[in-house]
């Protein structure tokens, strides 16, 4: 099985602080680490890959640093991995990114499956994998908490859904996101960090991957961020009090009242 | 000889009101006061009630407290955040609890010197937080860094995560403020690197556990931060193959990691099950967490590749490397969880602090193993392997009841101090004595080395008002208000 799992580089979350006047994130001086959904894709890779045999190829769109990301995949346990990286490509949203690394898969060649985090946790979008597949024409099953199955190329997944999940069938090749159920990242081994070290890394950019400039960056990103703001948050307490068993009595009527009204019973 | 302390009458409650202020008194409020009832340690044995609680907001008002509390013959007893493991902040004898919340600032980084001055109540983890920006730490670390408080660090000489390398908390402390058993406020030590002018009092009072003065003010020393760190989880067979490891991993490797702590399988087990974490550790009878830090990512990932081989050579199977936020973060809070794990087990269990020479950590372990066997209890063991350390705690059967269980530690514990003391070893390493080990005190000092210990707080307390009921062999007692049996309980002639 061949299958290419796409990450994203983010800011370490726990360390973001936001900037009051903009509203945008601090990104200076904060540490870039692998979005933490995406190594639930790839740890699904590794262990489709550990009882098919095959490989796995671990590809990023980012600025140079975003090397790192890939090592650190590869010292999980990846194959290969390939920077998408050009100043050009700055500034994509996620329909343009979407259409970069399309082309990025085509030029890897022939896969089986694409997996994809849930959404990354930085633009907390999730619409990257789904419009990876639009691009090219694959069957996408979204919020995959479980891989049942695997046989004459058709997967059979289970989809996280409110109430339950939704058992899928689906042909390869297909592209899948997965959600945290689905298996606990490994961690990387020492010996997988040395590899990972010396592994060559390929960088292509719009030449190497046929791409317009007016197809990336923000010429090519249909959308527009209007203006950021911090919602807020007003919470309505209402305290209630009891002294006694009547107004505990009166107390729970209250809030079972309150629940009816807000519509939760 | 006996000494008689009085109830806190509403008049002395008046009293307490005019110095710190009516909303900063707790009084006639069981739930605010069950609180500060105990500290971190989940046996409810070790518990007492105050009478009532202060939040002194400066030096004067302590000042005020302590003179009144000679006076008035009532005993006070100082408190942090609560976190401590001795039962050092419990309120044996009831009367005031003094809190010091309220006196939670930061009052001068100075980066001239490399200095800090903090109030008492500051949360230890803050004072990195606020140092970050200036490339500087203060490498204090003891576990619970996110809730303890630096005045709490001092008191006990916190010792923690770090030490292997950077030693423990007296290391940095340069200067206090304090307030005196009777009232006075005195100031030892400062900005000065040296200073041998006089005793060196400072350090008595680190570490003296809130008996000999409260503190008001601390300067501490700090070193430019580490720009990178890299964490190994390194898994091995067996706890005496992971033991044995570390000195090979020291002098083999020439690096002195910033920690190395080990953690058998039992602990592995049940931290990762309190936290749903599934890191792969088939076959693994122990662990070893080690971190090393440096100024470039180029000679810690050096330095890091050197002790994982060390590891590997010394019969590590796997080591998991951690070089970011997100798989640090992962390991370490395996670590920092196991002991909350395993307060859940059974309240019936003795959390131990021994600390031994460091090459005696496998003999301790067999030990650890005898005594499990010989009284059908489990002890599961973790702890800071780079120094001798060990954390273990006694867990009682599950089917034992409370009083089997209060008759039955105290023989344990007597048979492994006394191992520990045949070691060279002794009680405590960073917990502190409170109340709930000094009974064991005469297993690891002798009777004129306790003596000079009794002498010292005699000479600064001598109605022995502040924290009582530690070291002392004079017979407690509490006049009225219930509570009378307690003074048996604080004699131990």
């Amino acid at each position: 099985m061949r299958i290419i799992v796409p990450i994203k580089q983010v800011p370490e979350t726990n360390a973001v602080r936001m900037d009051e006047t903009t509203g945008t994130m601090v990104r200076e001086g904060v540490e870039a680490i692998v979005n933490p959904l995406d190594l639930y894709a790839v740890e699904t890779a590794l262990r489709l890959k550990e009882a098919h045999g095959g490989e796995v190829i671990a590809l990023t769109m980012g600025p140079a640093g975003a090397t790192k990301a890939l090592r650190e995949a590869i010292s999980m346990g990846c194959d290969g991995a390939v920077l998408v990286s050009h100043k050009a490509f700055a500034g994509s949203d996620t329909w343009a990114t979407a259409r970069v690394l399309a082309q990025a898969m085509r030029k890897i060649g022939a896969f089986d499956l694409i997996l994809c985090g849930e959404r990354a946790t930085d633009g907390d979008t999730g619409q990257v994998g789904p419009e990876l597949a639009a691009f090219l024409d694959l069957p996408v099953v979204s919020y995959v908490g479980a891989i049942d199955g695997l046989s004459n190329s058709t997967l059979r997944v289970r989809r996280l859904v409110e109430e339950g999940h939704e058992l899928l069938e689906c042909d390869l090749p297909a592209l899948l996101t997965v959600v945290k159920e689905i298996a606990n990242p490994r961690l990387p081994t020492l010996q997988g960090k040395r590899r990972a070290r010396l592994a060559s890394i390929s960088a292509w950019g719009p030449e190497e991957l046929g791409v317009a400039g007016e197809e990336t960056g923000l010429k090519g990103s249909p959308t527009r961020v209007v203006k950021v703001f911090r919602p807020k948050i007003a919470r309505q307490c209402e305290k209630l009090v009891a002294a006694d068993e009547a107004g505990i009595e009166a107390a729970a009527d209250r809030v079972v009242a309150f629940l009816k009204e807000k519509v939760l019973l | 000889m006996a000494m008689n302390y009085n109830p806190v009458t509403p008049r002395i409650v008046a009293e307490l009101r005019r110095i710190v202020g009516e909303r900063y008194v707790i009084h006639g409020d069981p739930e605010k006061l069950t609180a500060l009832s105990h500290d971190a340690i989940a046996d409810p044995h070790y518990a007492h009630m105050p009478d009532v609680a202060v939040r002194p907001a400066n030096a004067e008002e302590i000042a005020a407290i302590m003179k009144l509390a000679n006076r008035e013959r009532i005993p006070v007893t100082p408190r942090g955040a609560g976190s401590g493991l001795s039962g050092g902040a419990v309120p044996v004898l009831g009367g005031i609890v003094l809190l010091s919340d309220r006196m939670n600032r930061i009052l001068e980084i100075d980066r001239e010197n490399l200095m800090v001055v903090v109030e008492p109540g500051v949360i230890t983890n803050e004072i990195n937080e606020r140092l970050k920006e200036f490339g500087l730490f203060y490498p204090g670390y003891p576990m619970s860094l996110e809730m303890c408080y630096i005045g709490g660090n001092v008191a006990e000489n916190a010792g923690g995560g770090k030490a292997v390398k950077y030693g423990v908390t007296a290391r940095y402390v340069m200067g206090i403020e304090m307030v005196t058993p009777k009232g006075e406020i005195v100031e030892f030590g400062g900005k000065r690197v040296k200073d041998v002018t006089g005793y060196n009092m400072l350090q008595l009072m680190v570490g003296s556990e809130g008996t000999l003065g409260i503190f008001t003010k601390i300067t501490l020393k700090l070193l430019p931060l580490p720009k990178y760190a890299v964490s190994l989880l390194c898994l091995f067979p067996s706890a005496a193959e992971a033991i044995s490891a570390v000195p090979r991993i020291m002098t083999g490797s020439g690096i002195i990691p910033t920690a190395i702590e080990f953690m058998d399988k039992q602990c592995v087990q049940i931290s990762c099950d309190y936290l749903n974490e599934s890191i792969p550790r088939e076959g693994a009878g122990a662990m070893l967490l080690m971190t090393v830090d440096g100024a470039s990512e180029d000679q810690v990932e050096r330095e890091y590749d050197l002790v994982g081989e060390m590891a590997l050579r010394g019969g590590a199977f796997q080591v998991y490397v951690a070089d970011n936020a997100t798989t640090a973060e992962r390991i370490w809070r395996v670590r920092r969880n196991i002991s909350e794990a395993l307060t859940l087990i059974t309240p019936n269990q003795s959390s131990e602090d021994i600390v031994v020479p460091m090459a005696q950590i496998p003999k301790l372990i067999d030990a650890f193993e005898s005594l499990s066997a010989r009284y059908g209890v489990r002890v599961p063991c973790f702890g800071h392997a780079g120094d001798g350390n060990m954390h273990s705690h006694v867990l009682s059967d599950p089917s034992w009841s409370a009083e089997r269980w209060a008759e039955v530690c105290p023989r344990i514990l007597t048979d492994l101090y006394k191992l520990t003391a045949s070691l060279g070893g002794t009680l405590s390493g960073e917990h502190g004595i409170g109340h709930k080990r000094k009974k064991y005190m005469p297993l690891v000092m002798s009777a004129p080395a306790l003596e000079m210990m009794r002498a010292v707080k005699r000479a600064l307390d001598p109605n022995l008002i502040l924290n009582p009921g530690r070291y002392s062999r004079t017979k407690l007692e509490r006049q009225g208000g219930g509570n009378g049996a307690f003074g048996q309980r604080f004699t131990h002639n």
